[in-house]
């Protein structure tokens, strides 16, 4: 009786570990898949990048809106902390930080419309170590890992409006402090 | 014999293991879509997505089927992949979604297929949303047609063709704490009904 007991007990402990410890590491896989993928793509690190126009032609991640206009850069913190600095835009629009386990750590907004709004928003993103020291108004963000990922959503469900927030990619800033 | 016995039941479990957590996060089988504790008229949700809150099982699947998503403040996501009768929402059948003023600054409603990407086609006709909504007589009726071949009568259209079995996200931008509080009740959550199925239809 002890020999099934002791192969039951093995594949009891063996399958719980195992699915809880691939079900933690997905989310960072995934996410080391995506970065990867867009800087096979060409994207740099440090470098706001304007997504094309999405379609299906065009889908780099899983469920894009075909609404939003989106905008990347890749964070890395190894350096230090990095500031971002985005233009408002005059409908809906948000600036979000994900980290390197796909968690939404930081969502502001972009829209212009907001009371208060300003002509551009202002974030520094460091590690939890990290020293940094922000002007008044800017936010800084906490991430643990040093592999971070921008992202900026603005509504343009048409060409003209997908062109316009592509020209305030150039304005747009993402580097080192 | 007891070690053999604890190797082979490590490897049985490990393997089980790996196949449940892949199925889990909605990497193998079936079961393709984003699921959720909030169901509003089969319209499901999880206040948790994109947040480090989550459970492992809803961390795990939103990075296959939901990767970049934003947590509840910012937006919201409910999916549907049933019409009203209860059965799947597949390409083979042409669906008219209604619905009605919606509680958040935006909000748009895009079709994906069981893998969670757009469909692959060309109809430029991939979502339906408040600025579309807004262009009608009467923005708080509005309503699309679901089809693989664009509606005659001028009607919003979003295509489905190509899409296979398909599902419909419906993205709520800026949500109304109303909303969040009580989406049972504050959520007019469109319908979806079933116009007909085939060539013929």
């Amino acid at each position: 009786m002890r020999v099934p007991v002791t192969g039951l007990s093995a594949f009891v402990l063996a399958l719980v570990a195992t699915h809880f410890a691939v079900l933690n590491a997905l989310p960072g896989y995934i996410m080391g898949k995506a970065r990867s993928r867009f800087l096979d793509a060409g994207l740099q690190v440090h470098t706001w990048q304007m997504s094309p126009r999405v379609t299906p032609q065009t889908q780099t991640i899983v469920r894009p809106a075909p609404d939003l206009a989106y905008a990347i850069c890749l964070i890395n913190l190894r350096g230090g902390p990095v500031t971002l600095s985005i233009p408002t835009w005059p409908e809906y629009g948000s600036l979000s930080i994900f980290n390197a386990h796909t968690d939404n750590v930081y969502a502001g907004s972009l829209d212009a419309r907001q009371p208060d709004a300003p002509g551009k928003l202002t974030i520094v993103v460091a590690l939890t170590d990290q020293t940094v020291t922000a002007a008044e108004g800017e936010t800084i963000v906490r991430v643990k890992d040093p592999e971070a990922l921008a992202l900026v959503r603005r509504l343009a469900p048409s060409q003209d409006l997908y062109d316009a927030a592509a020209a305030l990619v150039p304005i747009s800033t993402c580097g080192p402090v | 014999m007891k070690i053999v016995s604890a190797l082979v039941g490590l490897f049985l479990g490990a393997l089980v293991g790996l196949g449940s957590a892949l199925a889990a996060a909605g990497i193998v089988g079936s079961s393709g879509n984003l699921s959720g504790n909030i169901d509003v008229k089969d319209w499901v949700s999880d206040w948790t997505i994109g947040s480090a809150a989550a459970n492992p099982w809803t961390r795990a699947r939103v990075a296959r089927h939901g990767l970049l998503a934003l947590t509840k403040a910012e937006a919201v996501y409910f999916t549907r992949n049933t019409d009203d009768a209860g059965d799947r929402l597949t390409e083979s059948c042409d669906y008219r979604v209604r619905g009605g003023a919606l509680p958040a600054q935006w909000w748009s409603v895009t079709l994906y297929n069981s893998e969670s990407y757009l469909p692959d086609n060309t109809d430029n006709a991939l979502s339906y949303d408040l600025t579309d909504a807004a262009a009608t007589v009467d923005p708080s009726a509005w309503s699309f047609v679901v089809s693989p071949v664009s509606s005659a009568s001028g009607e919003g259209w979003v295509s489905s063709r190509g899409a296979g079995n398909f599902d419909l996200t419906l993205r709520l931008y800026k949500p109304q704490d109303d909303l969040i509080a009580d989406p049972e009740r504050m959520l007019q959550a469109p319908s979806i009904e079933k116009l007909g199925c085939g060539a013929a239809n």
